[in-house]
């Protein structure tokens, strides 16, 4: 019973503890699998390409896919972030090569203060925009696809509209020459980050109000929690993590260019996130999820090229499962309308 | 344009409009409506009075199709009918002017007319066609059969509340156009938004409705039920306790019938508590243009300041600014003995205030989150950067042990309790807080059972006895004098009049003067 809270002087009834077990039931169902869902999907297509292709998984399909699923996961979870507070950042994947390119630049003369300077710019263009969505009351889509605009505009300035290599980039490329049980030190390093977050919104203040922001904005409001503040940190925090993805594609490819490797991580970004079960109104997130949601993103293209299908059927097959997928994963706990 | 004053009937006269026998209506253990027999005679205005929770709004519901009855029988017009959808009771003839106004205000008066259940079998719109020229002429036709002149072409956002209340009678009158019996019109508490001079518009046009169909109306100002209804039904704890002729009856027979025996309160003297205490909130001339004016209010701690008035009256904008929720244009606001210059929520928050608003749904709660995490929502300046889950649940089940809440699980969804436990938990929410000293309460009672309207009570009272500051939006005159030390009446966003119970003893009449 959903809607037993009826508003007028009717004598509504309470709904008695044990009389209700037969919804609860249900809920609990559901909970269940909005929990394991994105792992049961990546689990299942994981099987369906091992059973079809025995040498993918012998052959390095694995680690392949770990290392192709980094900047993806570490976009998604800044997304998921913001999606978690209700609102969209279009931006992110355009700071993420924007840091890219700015790393390629000044890691050879700057080296470590190279890196650190990436992750301050970053996160204070997320800061910027999350600054700019709370008090001038702009739309989050609306914004940030400006700044997308902009960031790209710069990024083809600083980079010359040519590739940048990066010198000196010995300092980061361990990250992926290096690993875990055969798996890249950078996806291990985005998984904990994901754990960090899924800890950060479970048991902090910060993780409640979060969710409090993002479920119902007016309730958190009249509840004394600063709702601006805790927008500009889910932006804040995707920039953040916008520029550990731009770092990873320095370690991954040496170099940057405005069209190269992670040009096209928005799309992805925002997928790996509902498919990683977060709800697009907000409030409902889970970061561990998002990490299977990433791995089945990045799963279906190599595993579509490993199982043989022609190029011109990638984006078909890419499409289909991905709908499939958010048809399967995507939370209806408490959502009534889905936008 | 005013054809249809006298109707062709094929009801045979002295035939009852509406007849109901024996309406029951149970929910779980509360009997809502018990064995209600009352008939509406043809062409006569019935008032139905009754205090909150006697079973009117249950009732109305199941005369528009909004409940089914559990047993009894219904007839219109001699014949018996049973509804199942609001379409089924439209069909029937029966049209509803809701408490609160259902209007779209940014569409225009003539497609607000058209909207109505049975939209598609109307020649304005048929196949989904908007035929403009006939649907203002459909319109303003209608319109003129309730005696306005509103330009069907208005947008209803721009024009005034009692011509909004005439578009809403309006639209509540096309059933009649569409099925061709004589319309039978509910009318929800219609003068409860409205001015003093308006609502004597409406009560014209009221009397004039009786030419056309029946009317029941629905209100708390007896004297205004005095003046319009040829027949009052008075309803207390679900039944019908009178059906008289309003010529037999006096006002104050019919508050001794609603209210049942004259019941006093526990009202603990104001004296017992600090009366000699500083004032904790102190406001000057607090203005904000379009809401209030000039508003002057103190509040001491352990003391209650009701504060009543009608829809615009100002008064829950005003509370709202006390709270930071809403700026001010002008005026002093002091509290705790500092003037306050930049304010917010969440300031007030963390310096003791607590805000429990009217719409519980969408700013009281956060119905997606547990109960327990709604409990431990409001920053009230505990520091610390975690949640102790362990802590949370403790706490939960204390207060839901101490509140008598229901179901007894903290961790379910808040969203999933009836109202009456969301506002227990949202009370708690304050109450549980350490740092408490203002409660501010807009409508807290709203909505609530009298079971859980008690237990919400007897935890202001006792905050308040504790040396809680309360600033009380009463839903009633009663529970204002009530609860109040000190009452203040608001018309127009100006303080008309102030009461200091410890001295006066007010009536509901004295105060409903000032108000309208």
């Amino acid at each position: 019973m959903p809607d037993n809270t009826l508003s007028d002087s009717a004598p509504t009834t309470a709904p008695a503890g044990p009389a209700t077990p037969e919804p609860r039931r249900q809920v609990r169902a559901i909970t269940v699998w909005t929990s394991v869902g994105p792992f049961a999907v990546f689990a299942v297509l994981f099987a369906l390409v091992a059973i079809l292709r025995p040498n993918f998984v012998g052959g390095g399909g694995l680690p392949i896919l770990a290392t192709q699923a980094t900047a993806i996961l570490l976009v998604g979870l800044g997304q998921a972030m913001v999606l978690h507070v209700g609102s969209i950042d279009l931006s992110n994947a355009a700071i993420a090569l924007f840091g890219a390119i700015l790393l390629a630049k000044s890691i050879g003369t700057m080296g470590v203060g190279g890196i650190v300077l990436v992750i301050v710019v970053c996160s204070a263009i997320g800061a910027l925009n999350g600054i700019l969505i709370a008090f001038f009351q702009v739309p989050s889509f609306a914004l940030t696809l400006g700044t997308l605009g902009l960031l790209q505009a710069a990024s083809l300035i600083i980079s010359n509209a040519t590739t940048v290599y990066a010198t000196n980039a010995g300092l980061v490329t361990s990250l992926f020459t290096q690993g875990i049980a055969n798996l890249a030190m950078a996806f291990w390093i985005a998984v904990l980050v994901a754990i960090v977050l899924w800890a950060m919104l479970r048991f902090t203040v910060l993780g409640q109000s979060m969710t409090a922001v993002g479920l119902n904005e007016t309730g958190a409001l009249f509840s004394g929690i600063r709702t601006r503040l805790i927008k500009i940190v889910a932006f804040t925090l995707s920039g953040l993590l916008s520029s550990l993805a731009g770092i990873m594609i320095i370690a991954q490819a040496g170099s940057a260019s405005s069209t190269g490797l992670g040009s096209d991580l928005l799309l992805p970004g925002i997928t790996a996130a509902i498919v990683g079960g977060t709800a697009i109104t907000g409030g409902i997130t889970n970061p561990i999820n998002v990490i299977f949601g990433a791995l089945t993103v990045t799963l279906i293209p190599i595993g579509a090229a490993a199982l043989g299908v022609p190029s011109e059927a990638q984006s078909l097959v890419y499409g289909l499962v991905i709908i499939i997928a958010v048809a399967l994963t995507i939370s209806r706990r408490n959502v009534g309308v889905v936008k | 344009m005013t054809k249809a004053i006298q109707e062709e009937r094929p009801v045979p006269a002295g035939v009852p409009a509406l007849k109901l026998t024996n309406i029951t209506k149970v929910f779980g253990p509360v009997t809502a409506v018990d064995k209600v027999s009352l008939e509406i005679p043809q062409n006569q205005v019935v008032g139905l009075i009754g205090e909150n929770g006697a079973g009117k709004s249950t009732l109305l519901k199941i005369l528009t199709g909004l409940h089914e009855p559990d047993s009894g029988v219904m007839e219109v017009a001699g014949k018996p009918v049973r509804f199942r959808r609001p379409q089924d009771a439209a069909a029937a003839g029966f049209g509803v002017v809701h408490q609160e106004q259902s209007l779209l205000t940014n569409l225009s008066v003539a497609e607000n007319i058209a909207m109505n259940a049975l939209t598609s079998k109307d020649n304005a719109t048929k196949g989904g066609w908007y035929r403009w020229g006939q649907l203002n002429r459909e319109a303003e036709q209608i319109l003129a059969r309730v005696g306005a002149k509103i330009d069907p072409r208005a947008i209803v956002g721009d024009i005034s509340f009692v011509d909004r209340q005439m578009v809403e009678i309006a639209r509540a009158l096309r059933v009649d156009e569409l099925t061709h019996t004589s319309p039978i019109v509910i009318l929800d508490e219609p003068t409860s938004v409205l001015e003093r001079n308006e609502t004597a518009i409406l009560e014209r046009e009221i009397a004039l409705l009786k030419n056309i169909g029946s009317v029941i109306f629905v209100s708390h100002r007896l004297d205004e039920v005095m003046r319009i209804c040829d027949r009052i039904v008075v309803m207390r704890s679900g039944s019908v306790v009178a059906d008289r002729p309003t010529s037999s009856v006096t006002e104050e027979d019919l508050f001794q019938l609603m209210v049942g025996h004259a019941s006093q309160a526990t009202k603990s003297e104001a004296a017992d508590r600090d009366k000699g205490s500083e004032p904790l909130l102190a406001v000057s001339g607090l203005t904000r243009k379009g809401e209030y004016k000039n508003v002057d209010l103190t509040v001491r701690p352990g003391h209650c300041v009701a504060i009543v008035g009608t829809l615009g009256s100002g008064r829950e904008s005003l509370v709202r600014a006390l709270f930071g929720a809403e700026p001010f244009d002008s005026g002093n606001l002091t509290y705790r003995g500092k003037q306050l210059r930049s304010w917010s929520a969440a300031e007030a928050t963390r310096s003791g205030m607590a805000y429990v608003p009217a719409e519980r749904k969408v700013e009281g709660m956060v119905g997606g989150l547990s109960a327990a995490e709604n409990l431990v929502l409001a920053r009230t300046g505990r520091s610390g950067w975690f949640v102790g889950k362990g802590k949370q649940k403790k706490l939960a089940q204390e207060w839901f042990e101490r509140l008598d809440t229901r179901p007894k699980n903290p961790s379910l969804h808040l969203s999933r309790f009836s109202g009456g436990n969301q506002q227990k938990v949202v009370m708690a929410k304050w109450l549980q807080s350490e740092t408490l000293q203002l409660l501010i309460l807009d409508h807290p009672l709203r909505g609530l059972d009298p079971g859980a309207a008690e237990t919400v009570n007897a935890q202001i009272r006792a905050a308040r006895d504790g040396g809680t500051a309360v600033i009380l939006l009463a839903d009633t005159l009663e529970e204002a004098l009530d609860m109040g030390d000190d009452v203040l009446v608001m018309r127009d966003g100006e303080v008309t009049a102030r009461f200091d119970l410890t001295v006066d003893s007010p009536t509901s009449l004295d105060l409903l003067e000032k108000m309208v």
